[in-house]
């Protein structure tokens, strides 16, 4: 396959994923309370990349700025669910504005809330952002994020602020997650082979000749961006309600980068690389700190010194990029190995 | 006032001298490098730490230590990725300066370390009632001395004409005898020095340097690099003025507004933005796919 992509619709493309996404859950939620929270969290991280997939992956477009969108998802529902008397006495919120103080809804609805807020709001901003691209659309997005994340982390009337919005109500069964998740690769999959998604992937291969084709860059990328909204502002939410505290600074340059390199690790064309470069970031993050703590893995105990973790990581990454610039799944949907008969 | 327009120049000059550095690489091999922060972080570093020597010494330590760090960084990993979708290689760049980021942390420690490197420079003298700091004249002495060595070696040298012809198209920059391997390395080179004068001015102003010391600077002369118009150096150099003149004008003109001057900024970053998508320099409307 010369271009990365579905065109078709496959049972194999589609239930790969979901089944190892939804064999590991299984066997990491029961293995320790540790790995549970770790399990939550990545999957949280996942919608993320799953979210700049749909965007980043199909049209070609970095996008530094939908880091904005899990701030506005994470901030939307911290708010709506936090305790009411949180928000009115807690030292930090005083100055907050008082309409804010009362709304109270339960989990689910806040998530709602969240991501349709997100959507409508990379929707006005992609009005904007969706006529650039190459660099200038990197920067521009940057801006946005760069926008956000200075009003949110100033202004205290709007929220916490720098400080933390403590005692957000959480999900702890594992699994409510994982159907969000499950639900959310079903939609990015019906629309990577739909003819939006087709379209978007045309104006990557050759911004050329897909508006020759009749295909208008604006409306397919607009379209995209939309969705990716909605989806980063979920994962933001599915974050708060998984990490119990709203903080603005978990959204910014390192998670950025994080998301986005675990896109790209993984291969940025497909949901299976998506998939694949959240659980080895994820993996090899996890190890490397039970190394770093001297815990044993499988029996074995390697130790590392504090403080190495984060290099190797990063020279991974780096590592990575050298080896295989378009992913470790080269930007191809999960399918079963073949074997030719010789 | 005569201070804060003063302020406004010196802080344009140096973001310039950043985007500068940004936009020599850029030009080369289309790569925006990201750990140009990094060259300026171990720069800064690297004075601190040589401070008992005499400056001249000092300084000439930084500038070999910083020009080595990137050219060492061009051999290992951008050669081969030389012709890589753009895209990827400013994600790659991002890795490795968290790379050295990180290994700034554990070699230096998280904490600042600090020296007073020339101590001569620090103080304020007055002329006619008026106070004036002698690092802002320094520095804008200094980036006008750099600045106009930059413009002499890019307008009137051999290299200079390499690389803007480089800057302006590769391929036949290439068929017509510039020798790649060799411009690269030297536009990497010229980037780590002037890295490195970066680094000394932000070192006298600021003498705390910990490992994420030219992460904000960087990103700055990115916006610039954009603003201005990537696709030639004196637009480079212009977007990254620009960038530090609205900063530093915001910061005196929003008063207790001024924890919002990054919002203002990169508002109007927007702006210019769409209405001239290619910088401002640029003449047409030309695709560039990252």
């Amino acid at each position: 396959m010369k271009f990365p992509g579905l065109t078709r619709f496959s049972l194999q493309n589609l239930f790969g994923p979901i089944a190892v996404l939804t064999i590991l859950t299984f066997f990491l939620d029961r293995a320790s309370s540790s790995l549970q929270l770790m399990t939550q969290l990545a999957l949280c991280t996942f919608m993320m990349v799953l979210a700049l997939q749909v965007f980043v992956g199909n049209s070609g477009v970095l996008s530094f700025g939908h880091g904005s969108f899990a701030l506005l998802g994470s901030y939307v529902s911290g708010m709506l669910t936090a305790p009411v008397n949180i928000k009115s006495h807690a030292l930090a919120l005083n100055q907050l504005w008082h309409f804010l103080i009362p709304l109270k809804t339960n989990i689910y609805i806040a998530l709602i809330i969240s991501a349709v807020l997100s959507a409508l709001v990379a929707g006005l901003t992609g009005i904007l952002l969706m006529r650039l691209s190459g660099l200038a659309s990197g920067i521009a997005t940057f801006a946005l994020l760069g926008v956000t994340y200075n009003i949110f982390f100033n202004n205290k009337q709007l929220g916490p602020g720098s400080q933390a919005l403590p005692a957000v109500p959480t999900i702890t069964n594992t699994y409510i997650l994982l159907i969000l998740i499950l639900i959310a690769i079903f939609f990015v999959y019906l629309f990577n082979i739909s003819r939006s998604g087709r379209s978007l992937r045309a104006t990557r291969e050759d911004p050329m000749a897909a508006p020759a084709l009749g295909i208008s860059i604006f409306k397919v990328r607009l379209i995209a961006f939309v969705f990716s909204g909605l989806l980063a502002g979920l994962s933001g939410g599915m974050y708060v309600h998984v990490a119990g505290t709203f903080q603005v600074q978990d959204y910014y340059l390192d998670f950025t980068f994080t998301t986005l390199s675990m896109l790209i690790v993984g291969g940025s064309a497909s949901i299976w690389g998506a998939l694949v470069g959240t659980i080895l970031i994820t993996g090899v993050g996890q190890i490397l700190l039970m190394m770093e703590q001297h815990l044993p893995i499988f029996g074995v105990t390697i130790g590392i010194p504090l403080g190495s973790r984060a290099v190797i990581i990063a020279v991974t990454f780096v590592a990575m990029l050298l080896w295989r610039s378009s992913g470790i799944t080269n930007g191809r949907e999960f399918s079963l190995p073949r074997f030719k008969r010789s | 006032m005569v201070q804060s327009i003063l302020d406004a120049i010196s802080l344009g000059g140096l973001y310039a001298l950043a985007a500068l550095g940004l936009g020599l690489v850029f030009g080369v091999m289309r790569l925006v490098n990201f750990a140009h922060g990094e060259l300026i972080t171990i720069a800064a570093y690297t004075l601190v730490l040589t401070v008992q020597f005499p400056l001249i010494v000092s300084i000439l330590i930084t500038v070999i230590v910083t020009s080595l760090v990137a050219f060492l960084m061009e051999l290992t990993i951008y050669r081969r990725l030389r012709g890589v979708n753009p895209a990827i290689m400013l994600i790659a760049s991002f890795g490795l300066s968290t790379v050295l980021q990180r290994v700034y942390e554990l070699i230096f420690g998280a904490l600042p370390k600090s020296a007073v490197v020339a101590p001569f420079l620090s103080g304020a003298f007055s002329i006619g009632g008026l106070s004036i700091t002698i690092s802002s004249v320094i520095t804008v002495v200094l980036t006008v001395i750099i600045l106009l060595a930059m413009g002499y070696l890019v307008e009137r040298t051999s290299l200079g004409l390499q690389l803007r012809a480089a800057a302006a198209d590769f391929k036949t920059a290439r068929l017509l005898g510039v020798r790649a391997n060799r411009l690269i390395s030297a536009a990497f080179v010229l980037s780590g020095i002037l890295a490195s004068c970066v680094a000394f001015i932000l070192v006298i102003q600021n003498p705390e340097v910990n490992p994420y010391y030219g992460l904000n600077i960087t990103i700055l002369a990115l916006v610039g690099i954009v603003i201005g118009g990537i696709s030639s150096l004196r637009g480079a150099a212009l977007g990254g003025f620009i960038v530090g003149v609205i900063l530093s004008a915001l910061n005196t003109l929003l008063g207790n507004g001024r924890v919002y001057a990054y919002s203002w900024l990169f508002f109007a970053v927007l702006i210019i933005l769409l209405v001239k998508p290619g910088g401002l320099l640029s003449k047409g409307n030309e695709l560039e796919r990252v």
